[in-house]
């Protein structure tokens, strides 16, 4: 009569068990054990290619400044890194806010990258160009980044809503469109000849402060991981606990029903596209004015995709997403400097973010795989007790 | 060789916050119809799906042909020719009849010995024969979303008899069929049985019990309280025990009190998809005071009509007047807040948010107002209040709560969630379309009576029914649709039941 107690297998392996069958530790366990298996695969990746693996890892958090490189070039430190590192964590996150809203709502924003760049162009043409000082420049960048991709956003939301046009659909359109004008203007009006991008935008314009002198290295402090940190809460303040976040739970959940409850459908797709967007656009211009100052045309940012990646990961939750977004821009970041020690290309970060997204979405079938074995060692322990 | 083909020995099951079996035993021979009667929430269909593998018990063994079996899939019950049809169907709506039956288990060919296919050719003349057999007919070619709720059920029989199923558990098949539908069920049910299947039925209709099956096991909270000969026992017996008290089946009605005129509808068109008019030039009217009911064989327009009056769809032609306001066009919120209820015909679909908390949903038609939020932010303590109100007043049982997502929710309850919400609106006008739908006949009494009570408040209430007997002991006025046209309006007292059946199927106008 103590099967009850058998059923609870010990030791570390069985903890782990537990935990991914449990209704409310499974959301944590499972991201932790898809990045366990993620190492592993990599792992095995880089041995196949005939490197060492804690190299490569060690590799990843060096470039990523958590951990001190053997060697660091004048005005460089463990500290600039870790800045750098914050400054493209910002538009990382930003973005999967975006993404997070419009899966909440039952939208699918694949368009991050095109708003991302409409908002950074938009914003160092009318601001970055300008010789305004900072105290005006930054927050009308701010301003031009949630105006930009909050249009944007809205329109896709309206086309939906209008025209029935699927969000998916419209919004890679508007990358190529956006992709294509930008490039356009960029050729046109704003080529500097030397590097073949638009020129760069004033310092004074910029979302984050360079040229900073601590000790004997030169520091960027990045504005944007402190929009991208307070952005985090607010929208988890929108959706739980406001009435628009309710509506646009509803209508992503069910929209039939939304609809027989008296919710305005049309205007809460909009306006949940709308808001996607503004975070796209504060993307936006914490990269292209914030973590870099200039455009290269016709190239869309792969972390408007990466993004996808970071909101599946961190289970479409805000406070999720800050972890994944951290764990996902160090592969990213850190790729740089692995593949110069390791020697191995440095699009190998993409391949890991690629398993890593693999195997987080295959959260249920790992839920699966626990609940059986919690039942075949059950079996076994009664069997055990029965003799 | 034990005397029962399946076998239950101290099963319990155990939900967070909630017991739904309670170390239940059981045995049912081979060649019975065996039906489970019992509370909305009593754990019917936790203990049928235990039985078709979809949960596992916590504890206690179950036997199949007197062997022990463990039953972790529904592929594994199905492998021991255990079929069921669920509560809320589980049909791919964009998929053709005979797609849905042979899913999972595609007959495969190969082309030239190597590449296989899936032979729908064959599958559809196996479809063919055993609809044949049974009196099950069905278009195999025929996507599922086209067809009516009957024919979707046989879809679902059929997918059992494709499995080669021998044990038949049909969870409350008859809680969305007409009566005719019904008839027709429960006689194939009985040739089922004829040619030696077993048959196991959950149903809230004691009529149905009495007049097929062989045992009875009543359930209570969770408990078996008892199992019984059918034929020694009476129904009013069986909803005693069932309910734990006297049950009354006469509904108690005050004479009617009508006062100004409520609800207009003036010719009232509506078209479907399909350009095709359901509803033809309806005209009637509602006073305070009032309830009005159309009845109807299902699929004759009086959906459409409820759904036109909500704002669900836009009526082609007419006009609808709520307290001598035009509402035509008018939003549905605004509909709302003008005092309109709806209880919808889909509760799945249209009626709640399954992934919401009960709470959520008790308030989805309220959470923009005081107090459930102020100045656009959401009140908690507003939601948990009013939502333990109305478990409290309705008796919805769940595990956890006003916290509970309604899915886990059983589907008796997930009815009486709506009905709650809808009521609680203090509408003056309240369209109820198949409000005790799925309900105990406890919760049934209650609610009957609640709708009375509204309509002696001076509400009015238009009941769209398919239940003959419910039509006949609540309304005031009966209008009766057929085929897109109100043929008979008239004071209930003036007509008989088998007037009104008559007028359903158009053989008098
Ligand atoms: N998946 C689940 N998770 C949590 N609780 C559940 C789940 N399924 C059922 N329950 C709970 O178990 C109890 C029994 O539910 P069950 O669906 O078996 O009732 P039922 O007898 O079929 O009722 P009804 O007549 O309303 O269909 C209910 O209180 C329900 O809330
Ligand atoms: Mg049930």
């Amino acid at each position: 009569m103590k099967a009850k107690n058998q059923t609870t297998p010990n030791g570390l392996i069985g903890k782990m068990i537990n935990a991914l069958d449990d209704e409310r530790l499974s959301q944590f366990a499972i991201p932790i054990v898809s990045i366990i298996l993620t190492i592993i695969a990599a792992s095995v990746l880089l041995l196949v290619l005939g490197k060492n693996p804690i190299t490569a890892m060690n590799g990843f958090l060096r470039g990523s400044g958590f951990m001190m490189k053997p060697l660091y070039a004048g005005g460089q430190s463990m500290l600039t890194d870790f800045l750098s590192f914050l400054g493209i964590l910002a538009p990382m996150l930003l973005a999967a806010l975006g993404i997070i809203i419009g899966m909440k709502s039952g939208m699918f924003n694949i368009g991050m990258a095109g708003q991302m760049l409409a908002a950074g162009f938009i914003a160092t043409v009318f601001v970055g160009y300008s010789g305004l000082n900072a105290y005006i420049a930054k927050p009308l960048v701010i301003l031009v980044g949630i105006t930009a991709g909050g249009l944007i956003g809205a329109t896709i939301g309206f086309l939906k809503y209008r025209f029935n046009i699927h969000e998916v659909v419209s919004s890679i359109m508007f990358n190529y469109i956006t992709s294509y004008i930008v490039a356009f203007f960029i050729n046109t009006y704003y080529k500097d000849i030397i590097t073949r991008s638009s020129r760069i935008c004033s310092p004074a314009s910029r979302l984050s402060i360079t040229g900073i002198a601590w000790g004997s290295s030169k520091l960027t402090l990045p504005l944007g991981i402190i929009l991208a940190i307070a952005s985090v809460f607010l929208v988890k303040f929108l959706l739980d606990r406001t009435v628009i976040g309710f509506e646009m739970k509803a209508v992503g959940l069910n929209r039939d029903c939304a609809k027989y409850a008296g919710v305005n459908v049309g205007k809460s797709i909009v306006l949940a596209m709308a808001l996607s967007g503004v975070f796209g656009g504060l993307a936006g211009v914490t990269y292209y004015v914030g973590y870099f100052n200039s455009i290269v045309p016709k190239e869309l940012a792969s972390l408007g995709y990466d993004s996808i990646a970071v909101a599946l990961l961190g289970n479409i939750s805000p406070i999720g997403a800050i972890f994944s977004s951290i764990l996902i821009t160090i592969f990213q970041k850190g790729s740089i400097y692995m593949s110069s020690t390791v020697g191995v290309p440095k699009e190998i970060a993409s391949v890991i973010t690629g398993i890593l997204l693999l195997f987080s979405a295959c959260g249920t079938y790992m839920r699966y795989l626990a609940r059986r074995q919690r039942e075949r060692l059950a079996e076994k322990a009664k069997k055990e007790g029965v003799q | 060789m034990s005397e029962y083909i399946v076998e239950m020995r101290h099963i319990t099951k155990r939900f967070p916050g909630i017991v739904a079996n309670d170390d239940i035993s059981i045995g049912i021979r081979k060649g019975e119809i065996f039906a489970f009667l019992g509370e909305n929430g009593a754990g019917k269909s936790t203990l049928m799906s235990m039985l078709f593998g979809m949960y596992e018990p916590d504890e206690g063994e179950i036997l199949v042909r007197g062997e022990k079996v463990k039953l972790s899939s529904s592929n594994e019950a199905a492998a021991l020719n255990i079929g069921m049809v669920h509560q809320h169907f589980k049909l791919v709506d964009n998929y053709t009849i005979a797609q849905n039956i042979i899913l999972g288990i595609e007959p495969i060919k190969k082309i030239g010995g190597l590449i296989p296919y899936v032979d729908c050719k064959g599958a559809q003349e196996k479809i063919r024969e055993l609809s044949k057999a049974y009196g099950l007919e069905v278009d195999p070619c025929q996507v599922v979303e086209s067809v009516n709720v009957s024919i979707q059920q046989r879809v679902e029989i059929l997918k059992m008899l494709y499995r080669e199923a021998e044990i038949l558990i049909f969870d409350e098949p008859t809680a969305v069929l007409t009566p005719q539908e019904i008839q027709y069920l429960l006689d194939i049910m009985v040739e089922l049985r004829n040619k030696g299947k077993t048959i196991i039925l959950i149903t809230h209709k004691l009529e149905e019990i009495k007049r097929i099956a062989d045992r009875c096991a009543i359930l209570r909270r969770g408990k078996l309280v008892r199992v019984l000969n059918v034929a020694e026992t009476s129904t009013q017996e069986m909803a005693n025990l069932m309910v734990g008290r006297e049950v009354v089946f006469e509904r108690e009605k005050q004479p009617a009190n009508f006062r100004e005129v409520l609800l207009e509808v003036e010719d009232l068109t509506v078209r479907n998809e399909d350009k095709f008019d359901v509803v033809k030039n309806v005209s009637f009217s509602i006073r305070r005071g009032e309830i009005f009911a159309i009845a109807g064989v299902s699929g004759n327009g009086q959906i459409e009509i409820a759904d036109a009056i909500a704002g669900l769809v836009k009526p082609q032609k007419g006009k609808i007047k709520l307290k001598g306001k035009d509402i035509t066009a008018a939003t549905i919120r605004r509909r709302t807040e003008e005092g309109m209820s709806y209880i919808p015909e889909d509760r799945q679909r249209l009626g709640v948010v399954l992934d919401f908390s009960l709470e959520d949903n008790l308030a989805i038609k309220k959470y923009y107002r005081e107090p459930f939020s102020q100045k656009g932010i959401l009140k908690r303590e507003g939601f948990q209040k009013f939502a333990e109100e109305l478990i409290e007043q309705y008796d919805i049982r769940s595990g956890q709560g006003a916290k509970t997502i309604i899915r886990s929710m059983s589907g008796g309850n997930q009815q009486k969630a709506i009905v709650a919400r809808e009521i609680s609106l203090e509408s003056d006008l309240m369209i109820f379309v198949q409000p005790t739908r799925g309900l105990d006949i406890g919760a049934i009494e209650n609610i009957q009576k609640q709708i009375l009570r509204e309509r002696d408040k001076g509400k009015a209430v238009l009941l769209i029914s398919l239940e003959l007997d419910e039509v006949m002991s609540l309304a005031d006025t009966i209008g009766v649709i057929y085929n897109g046209q109100l043929q008979k309006i008239s004071p209930a007292e003036e007509l008989t039941t088998n007037e009104v059946g008559e007028y359903m199927m158009g053989v008098k106008s």
